[in-house]
């Protein structure tokens, strides 16, 4: 039994520590690839991939290459547990950029704050993740502000003023929800019903039917595309021809583009195209160039985090510590890091405050809305 | 009389190993160590886990498909006494077992009358209903938002925060729980529960209180799942009810099969072996295949079923290796004659 | 929601979607009540072939171009042929070895198959291209005020009654199920008449994985959507419809499917959408506890 534990002890290692001669800088990227969630992950690898590239082809951080490595944790906390743990006792990781699902970052952000690794995530927006640890940044706005945002949008610009919420039982959907609601019954929106699914269930129509009685003006969606398009489907075909859907980031993936049902849906993003400012320009450019499509938010956050990251490492070079004090020094208007999403600055609970915008279907794309909020 | 032979092999052997886990941390693996304890922490947790199950499947012969309903139900009560109380782990880990116990009788006592397979797809549906309660009931449990800011053990008011002890406190928690289930194993309870496996009918013409053993040998693997969730809240700090699906009660089972149901060094083998071998397949194995890996858990089961039912280390060895001694010496002592 | 009328209609929209999800409960459930009638085992890898079949068609439909009808017969005779094959590989050497041992054979299984489809296509949820059916079927074949009935659900519920009685017949009218009823009474005493107990057995599980690998295939039109771990949760509840009506009745089944849908739809509607699939498990549960031999089932005594 000895010689098995030995064994099994040697591969581990190995297994780590194997490629530790290669020289340039690790960059880890830690998203969902596989699973569900894949499609969003695909925006993430491509935004970061093509940010290693250009910054390798201006000759690297202060002369050294770039390498950045995708580690898959399947939006699934006990593996994103695990993925961090790796990365944590991996000298060679100073900062990394992940992680994209809420439930995924609250699992691995205890390991990160423990190894003190600074890591920035371009796409977790759960209200209670950045009180719990020093070293966790994020350059994506947070949930109360996106549900706040949507709640007037839909008053002001869209003049709802019955609306019903069809949520998922998970963290971000959720904390959207709440958001919503709160603003809604400020701005005096009547939230006629609040249903909810999981993951796994593909019936809707029970709900919906129930949607269907109370004869709202809109459906407020705050889930995620794979679940979103069939719930618009299932909608449409128990009847409800005359009702509005709307949803939050979840659902900006070209997954709803699919469904002719999806027409004339709208959802925010912290990234429009169409609005985006000049130094965006080269970046749709290029990566229109490489992936043959617009980039989505989950590709123009990932690209300026990865971009963030790499500033940082530049600055005070891979030291965990001097990055995180780095990047918590970027705590104003002027010290903020220019991306092509906006100005990234940080607040003392590594949160950043960052303009939401619309955009809706119109004939199978995603185009900006006519009226944004401003 | 002692059979001084087996006695020192077994003995020497439990020795080796207690000195190997108390070396490890300290060995030359340079930067990889920790990393190494976490995986080593994970699959010792996983032993205690498989033993936990292993009474019920393994020696009372009943498929148990919701023992990581028991696993979540510590989870939670370690968590959330940590959360609101601010208890010690030694005050935590009895209460979770208790916990984990007072399900299993409640669960138990009116199931167990029900046959094998009535019983099996029961506690799939209980460790279902223990998820969608977890996931729901926001109150207590914030649902799908997890349970974040779990405080660390701590040991003579000094809380562990290294890899290596969390690593020494396992250990310990597993010498435990092998004490207690070895000493189970070679009683009137082990004996009654054998019994029941053999044989249910027989057994009860020899006077076993069927319901009664079966409830004991339930409820106890259901307090060593809830003081394995115990630990494991406090180590990961946050717990979320994805983290206790179906699919652990699978992997689980899945130990036990391959390192041999009803034995107890099979089980501990079973998870030593297949743990760390996740953990390295994820290391060598692209993403998109990795998460089909359950595949070859669902191949083990059935390979395992057809061809080697008894496991990697059978249950009856210890017995065959005692009755085979007992022959030798018995035509030893005819030879002399 | 203010009149008496829009909460009735509200309730026969409830209970028409609940009597179709039922149907299809019930030719999921059929599989295992038979399989169970036959060999007094839960073949859990039976969810898997519903699954399989839904994909099956799907692959044919969208790669090999077939038309939807032709998809649909082949995947009926593929996964009745996966059905004997399942048998043969995987339950047949374990049949006289302890029922633990072939539980355990019938999960492994059914783990293997899921993350094979996995494997194979992805874990994105997949939908049937809208042209598979002609535009009819998404139109309202029946409309009552805000109740409305679609030609999809027609033909779903209309494709289990006139299976249910299809086998109906062959179990009491044919030879082959009468040799089933035969071998689910007494194996050994049917094998001594001179019943070929292991063909009725093949038959038996083609029959049944038939009708699951149907049910995968309505459903997947049905709701838009099939992934490879949809078997597992569907499995489930197809079981405890079977346990629900009494496990080894083919009527049975079709009554507790129905009874789960409902119940499951309105449970989802009116009680709270949170709990929705706690409904089955806690519905299967309290049968299993106080009414073991379910709706109408026969007692099933411990055979000594």
């Amino acid at each position: 039994m000895k010689k098995i534990l030995g064994i099994l002890c040697v591969l581990v290692m190995l297994s780590t520590s194997a490629w530790a001669e290669s020289k340039p800088i690790r960059i880890p990227v830690a998203a969902a690839f596989t699973g569900q969630l894949a499609s969003f992950g695909e925006g993430i690898q491509n935004g970061a991939l093509l940010k290693g590239e250009e910054i390798n082809a201006r000759g690297g951080i202060n002369g050294q290459k770039v390498k950045i490595v995708l580690e898959d944790e399947l939006c699934d906390p006990k593996e994103a547990a695990t993925v961090a743990t790796k990365l944590a006792n991996d000298p060679r990781v100073s900062v990394l950029v992940g992680h994209l699902c809420s439930s995924a970052t609250l699992a691995a952000l205890p390991i990160y704050r423990d190894a003190h690794l600074p890591a920035i995530s371009p796409a977790s927006t759960n209200v209670s993740i950045g009180k719990m640890s020093p070293y966790y940044f994020r350059n994506v706005y947070r949930d109360d502000f996106q549900g706040l945002f949507l709640a007037k949008y839909a008053h002001h610009i869209k003049g709802y003023e019955k609306v019903a919420i069809f949520h998922e039982v998970n963290d971000y959907s959720m904390g959207l929800m709440l958001a919503f609601t709160k603003q809604a019954k400020k701005l005096g929106i009547r939230i006629l019903g609040t249903e909810a699914y999981t993951a796994d269930t593909t019936d809707f129509k029970p709900q919906l039917t129930k949607f269907k009685m109370m004869k709202p003006d809109a459906i407020f969606i705050p889930g995620y595309a794979p679940q979103g398009t069939l719930i618009v489907s299932q909608a449409r075909s128990v009847g409800m021809r005359n009702v509005d859907f709307f949803g939050a980031d979840g659902l900006d993936d070209d997954l709803m583009l699919k469904n002719p049902d999806a027409e004339g849906l709208f959802v925010t993003t912290p990234f429009l195209p169409d609005k985006a400012g000049p130094q965006a320009a080269g970046f749709i450019k290029a990566y229109e160039a490489k992936y043959g499509k617009v980039p989505n938010w989950f590709a123009a956050n990932t690209y300026d985090a990865v971009g963030l990251a790499a500033q940082a490492i530049g600055a005070v070079g891979q030291d965990r510590v001097k990055i995180r004090d780095y990047l918590a020094s970027l705590n104003s208007k002027e010290k903020a890091y220019e991306g092509v999403a906006g100005k990234t600055y940080f607040d003392e609970n590594g949160d950043c405050l960052k303009d939401a915008f619309v955009k809706k279907i119109k004939d199978g794309k995603w185009v900006g809305a006519e009226k944004q909020l401003r | 009389m002692p059979r001084p032979q087996e006695v020192n092999r077994s003995q020497v052997l439990i020795i080796g190993l207690v000195l190997l886990a108390l070396m490890l941390p300290w060995l030359p693996f340079g930067a990889s160590t920790n990393y190494i304890l976490r995986v080593l922490t994970t699959a010792v947790l996983y032993m205690i886990l498989a033993l936990g199950l292993n009474i019920v499947p393994g020696f009372t012969g009943l498929l148990d498909l919701g023992y990581v309903g028991f696993y979540g139900i510590g989870a939670y009560t370690s968590g959330l006494l940590a959360i609101h109380y601010d208890l010690s782990l030694w005050v935590i880990l009895p209460l979770a077992a208790l916990n984990g116990a007072l399900w299993g009788i409640l669960l138990g006592a009116p199931t167990l009358r029900l046959t094998g397979d009535y019983f099996a797809i029961v506690t799939f549906g209980f460790s279902e209903l223990v998820v969608l309660v977890l996931r729901n009931e926001l109150w207590l449990t914030r649902g799908p938002m997890g349970l974040p800011g779990i405080s660390p053990p701590s040991i003579f008011g000094h809380p562990l925060t290294r890899d290596w002890e969390f690593f020494y406190l396992i250990v310990f928690l597993l010498a435990v729980v092998f004490v207690v289930v070895r000493r189970m194993e070679d009683s009137r309870l082990g004996r009654a529960w054998f019994a029941i496996r053999e044989d249910e009918i027989a057994a009860q013409c020899c006077g076993v209180n069927l319901i009664r053993y079966k409830v004991t040998a339930f409820a106890i693997s259901a307090s060593i799942g809830a003081m394995g969730g115990a630990f494991y809240a406090k180590w990961f700090k946050f717990i979320h009810p994805d983290m206790f699906k179906f699919w652990e009660s699978i992997l689980i089972l899945c130990l036990i099969v391959f390192g041999g149901m009803g034995s107890i060094w099979g089980t501990m083998l079973g998870a030593l072996i297949l743990i760390p071998l996740t953990e390295i397949l994820r290391a060598v194995l692209p993403q998109s295949l990795f998460s089909a890996r359950y595949l070859i858990y669902g191949l083990i089961l059935v390979l395992m079923m057809r061809w080697r039912p008894e496991g990697l280390i059978p249950f009856e060895s210890a017995q065959a290796e005692k009755a085979k001694q007992t022959q030798k010496r018995l035509t030893g002592l005819v030879g002399k004659e | 929601m203010e009149s008496l009328f829009e909460q009735s209609s509200l309730f026969l929209q409830q209970l028409v979607n609940g009597i179709t999800l039922g149907g299809v409960y019930a030719l999921i459930a059929v599989g295992y009540t038979m399989v169970y009638g036959v060999i007094q085992l839960i073949n859990f890898a039976h969810g898997e072939i519903y699954m399989l079949g839904a994909f099956l068609a799907y692959t044919m439909v969208t790669v090999l171009g077939l038309p939807f009808f032709a998809a649909f017969a082949l995947t009926l005779v593929i996964c009745a042929v996966f059905g004997i094959l399942l048998d043969l590989i995987a339950y047949r050497p374990l049949r006289n070895a302890p029922r633990l041992a072939a539980l355990i054979t019938a999960i492994g299984m059914s783990i293997f198959l899921q993350n094979l489809a996995l494997m194979i296509w992805g874990s994105q949820i997949k939908s049937y291209p809208r042209e598979v059916l002609p535009p009819v079927f998404s139109k309202a074949a029946w409309t009552f005020g805000e109740v409305s009935l679609s030609w999809l659900q027609v033909f779903i519920l209309s494709v289990t009654v006139v299976f249910m009685i299809l086998l109906h017949l062959i179990i009491h009218k044919t030879r082959i199920g009468t040799a089933m009823r035969a071998v689910s009474q007494d194996k050994t005493t049917s094998a001594l008449m001179g019943i070929g107990v292991n063909r009725v057995i093949s038959f038996t599980f083609a029959i049944g994985s038939a009708m699951g690998g149907m049910a995968g295939i309505l459903v997947g039109l049905y709701y838009n959507a099939i992934f490879p771990t949809m078997g597992y949760i569907a499995g489930i509840k197809a079981f405890a419809a079977a346990v629900l009506g009494g496990i080894g009745s083919v009527p049975g089944a079709m009554l507790g499917g129905g009874v789960l849908g409902i119940a499951e739809v309105i449970g989802a509607g009116y009680i709270s959408s949170e709990y929705r699939d706690g409904i089955s498990y806690a519905v299967m549960i309290a049968v299993i506890l106080f009414k073991p031999s379910g709706l109408i089932g026969r007692q099933i005594g411990e055979k000594v």
